[in-house]
Formats: structure tokens, C-alpha cells, sequence
């Protein structure tokens, strides 16, 4: 029993250095900017994208598989987010939400697919997106650019997007900050969404995982103690189908966050034209 | 950096030998509960790394493969609404031609039908005249024939009237032995008439 491996579900998080780089102090903030599994899979997933692209984006007016893939792809942002929501204003957003959507959905689903690396206690697999600082970057990036946006077209018009039209002028002493609270949430709920449920998929997958194989060595000391390779099997079936969930979410939280991200630009974008 | 310090003198973790030398701090608070995520020392890299990564995706798909998809997207709709154009614009003349056909033969129809009846009808005059003519021929050649049957008989009958005076003439000769006077001669010219 004390070969039994600990089950640590949180240590597939974990950051490490592979390759030492410089450190950067500014503002008293330690910039370590090593090559760690975190930034490695990051660039493995930036490398797979230009791939991606570089091989697929052909001009042919008669796509192949390939083109039609990243053709399908990229009317997911054009064709069902962009144009329906914002319409023909939106087309100048569509690389940066484009770039949302692939980026999301390439390190989450690199996370699942790479997943079983973890369930065997390697860490040359890692889920970018599982990190809070990743996400919240992200949230916050996109909703500030929106933000900013809102100001450079509209002036300070804009700041009236938090005192909702025909509101009698005494229930504004509310509704302002309600409105400016359900606003400045948003940063917050997209980059807790997106990274708990990355996160959560992951903890479970590996809990399974860990029960497969502590159950499987409680098996091999033989008797009674065999029966356990019933929980140990049915484990390891939870583990193929979250594997089939999380890629499902893997997709659709990358789906959700650049709709969210859509929406949010609509507002800017059709400011005052009623919505 | 405090945290990279400790990270060296954790302990390894059971069945994670091979990385064990390069697991953080939070790898030992993990297993109490704490979450890597929230070791805040990995942050600011990771923020400043994520972003380059990102900004540079962007610049790529922004100057790249946005504008090539969506490019050959639209380039494709374009063409497809042009061939869809090209082709109704050829229908429509095509139908145009084949109107401008049927109207031809209708009125070439129209034109032939017209001559055939002109011809019949002429035709027609024509065997209506000729028919009277030869009929105006036939009936004056019946009545010249009918004249000349008429005089025969007429002479004819002239004739027969001499032969029975004569035969008379001479019945009542042989029959009283001398020939007639001609007083008698004359009653008998008379019975005749």
C-alpha cells in the first residue's frame, strides 16, 4: 500500500521551468519570462494554429476538406456571431474575435486531447487554459479594448450606456451603480467561466484517473481486495466519457466566450441605436 | 522569486520523479488544497508571455488568414451570384429568341395558310369558269343539234306528207282505175292537212 500513488488532482496545474530566461523588474513586478510547460504549450498551440492556417487557407473557389474546415471555422464568427448580432459594422472585429475564438479553442482542446499525459503523471501536457492568468488576460483584454472602443466612437455619450433611457430621474440613484456593477462584472465572469470550466473537467478527469490506478493496485494484493477492479474499470469508463464531455465544452466555452465577447462589442458598436 | 527558491528543496512527489526538480512551491501546498493557479509569482510572466503569443496570432490572422478565408468566402459568393446572374440574363434571352421564333412561325403560318386559300379559292374560280364555259359550249352545240334534229324532222315530215299523197294517188287510181281529179287530188292534199 505504500506504493500507492497520492492522488493529486491539482498537480497537473502546476507551473515548472523548462528552459531559464531573462527576468524583468518593472514597477516592481518580477517578470520571469522562462520557457515554462505553461508558455511551451502556449507556443506549441500558436505553432499549431499558423500551421493550421498556412495549410488550410487556400483561395480556391472550390474548397477542399481542408479549406472547408477553416472556411466552416471562421463563418462560426462570421456567419452565427458577427453578422446576425452587430451586423455589416462588426466585419473590421471578426480577425480579433476570430483570433479569440481559435486561440481558446486550440489550448482547451490541446488540454483534453493531450489529456492523458497527465493521467500518466507526465508534464509535458498542459491546459493554458486552465490557468487564471491566461483567462483573466484574456477577459480582461477583450473587455477593456470593448471598453475603450465605446469611448473613441462615442466620447463620454458612452458613460450613458449605465443610466437606461426613460428612467425616472430618482430610481437613476439605483440603477447607475447596478449598472455599472452588472457591467464591471463581466471581465470577472468571463475569465471565471472559461477557466473553471477547464479547470473542473480537468480536477474530475484526473480524480478518475488517480482512482483507476489506486483501485487497480489495491486489486493486485489479491482476495477480497480483488473486487476492486470492478470501480477501477468503471473509473476508467467515466474517464472515456468525460473525455468525449470536455471536448464537447473544450469547443463550446471557446464558442461562448467569443459570443460573449460579440455581444459585448455590439453594444459599443450599435451604441444608441436601441437594443 | 521567493517561490522559485523553494522549489528546488521540494519534495518530490511520489510517481512524478522525473519532474520532481522542477515542481513549484505550490506543488506541496497543492496537495493541502491550494490551487497553482493562484501562485501569484507565476503570473506576471505567464500574463507577458500569453499576450506576445497572442498579439502575434492576431498580427497573423489579422494581415493573414482572415482576409485569405474570408477573402475567398465573399470571392466565392461574388461569383456564384455573378454565374447565377450571367446565367438568368441568358435564359431571359434565350426565352426572348424563342418568343421572337414562335412569333416568326405564327405569322409565317398565317402568311401560308393565307396563300393556300388565295390559291384554292382562285383555283376554285378558275374551275367554276371553265366549268361554265364548257357548259355554255355544250348547251349551244345541244341546240344547234337540236335545231338540225328539228329541221330533218320537220323535212322529214314534209316528205312523209308527199309520200301518202302520192300513195294515196295512186291507191285511188289503182282502186277506181283512173287517176284522180283534181278535185280529189286536192281533197286528199287537204286530208292531209
Amino acid at each position: 500500500m505504500a506504493e500507492q500513488p497520492a492522488i493529486e488532482p491539482m498537480h497537473q496545474f502546476l507551473i515548472h521551468k523548462l528552459v531559464q530566461g531573462p527576468v524583468f523588474q518593472i514597477g516592481g513586478v518580477n517578470f520571469d519570462m522562462s520557457i515554462t510547460n505553461s508558455v511551451a504549450s502556449m507556443l506549441v498551440g500558436a505553432a499549431l494554429i499558423v500551421v493550421f492556417f498556412l495549410t488550410t487557407a487556400r483561395g480556391s473557389i472550390v474548397p477542399n476538406r481542408a479549406q472547408a474546415v477553416v472556411e466552416a471555422l471562421y463563418n462560426i464568427v462570421d456567419r452565427i456571431l458577427v453578422t446576425p448580432i452587430i451586423g455589416h459594422h462588426g466585419r473590421p472585429y471578426i480577425p480579433y474575435l476570430f483570433t479569440l475564438f481559435m486561440v481558446i479553442a486550440v489550448l482547451n482542446l490541446m488540454g483534453v486531447v493531450l489529456a492523458f499525459g497527465n493521467l500518466a503523471g507526465q508534464s509535458w501536457t498542459f491546459t493554458v487554459t486552465s490557468q487564471l492568468a491566461v483567462t483573466a488576460t484574456l477577459a480582461v483584454l477583450t473587455f477593456f479594448s470593448v471598453f475603450i472602443l465605446g469611448f473613441i466612437k462615442h466620447g463620454p455619450k458612452f458613460l450613458t450606456l449605465f443610466a437606461p433611457s426613460g428612467m425616472p430621474p430618482a430610481l437613476l440613484v439605483f440603477m447607475v451603480p447596478i449598472e455599472m456593477l452588472s457591467y464591471f462584472v463581466r471581465p470577472i465572469t468571463l475569465a471565471m467561466r472559461l477557466f473553471g470550466n477547464m479547470l473542473g473537467g480537468h480536477v474530475v478527469m484526473s480524480l478518475f484517473g488517480s482512482f483507476v490506478v489506486a483501485l487497480g493496485i489495491v486489486a493486485l494484493s489479491g482476495g477480497v481486495a480483488t473486487l476492486a477492479l470492478i470501480p477501477s474499470v468503471l473509473s476508467f469508463a467515466m474517464i472515456v466519457a468525460l473525455t468525449g464531455l470536455e471536448l464537447v465544452v473544450a469547443i463550446l466555452q471557446a464558442f461562448v466566450f467569443t459570443a460573449l465577447a460579440t455581444v459585448y462589442l455590439n453594444e459599443v458598436v450599435n451604441f444608441g441605436h436601441g437594443h | 522569486m521567493a517561490m522559485q527558491q523553494q522549489e528546488d528543496s521540494a519534495p518530490a512527489m511520489p510517481g512524478h520523479e522525473p519532474v520532481a526538480a522542477h515542481e513549484g512551491a505550490a506543488g506541496t501546498e497543492g496537495h493541502s488544497g491550494g490551487m497553482p493557479q493562484f501562485d501569484f509569482a507565476q503570473w506576471p510572466g505567464q500574463i507577458a508571455w500569453f499576450l506576445i503569443v497572442f498579439f502575434g496570432l492576431l498580427l497573423f490572422v489579422r494581415f493573414f488568414a482572415a482576409p485569405k478565408v474570408g477573402g475567398t468566402i465573399e470571392l466565392r459568393e461574388t461569383k456564384i451570384a455573378d454565374d447565377i446572374a450571367q446565367a438568368r440574363q441568358l435564359k431571359s434571352e434565350a426565352d426572348a429568341q424563342a418568343e421572337a421564333a414562335a412569333t416568326d412561325r405564327a405569322r409565317s403560318r398565317a402568311e401560308a395558310n393565307k396563300l393556300a386559300q388565295e390559291s384554292k379559292a382562285k383555283a376554285r374560280a378558275e374551275v367554276a369558269e371553265r366549268l361554265a364555259a364548257e357548259e355554255a359550249k355544250l348547251a349551244e352545240t345541244t341546240a344547234t343539234a337540236e335545231a338540225a334534229i328539228a329541221q330533218a324532222r320537220s323535212k322529214a315530215m314534209t316528205n312523209v306528207g308527199d309520200i301518202a299523197q302520192q300513195t294515196a294517188l295512186a291507191i285511188v287510181e289503182k282502186l277506181t282505175g283512173r287517176a284522180a281529179s283534181a278535185g280529189e287530188s286536192a281533197a286528199i292534199k287537204a286530208g292531209r292537212g
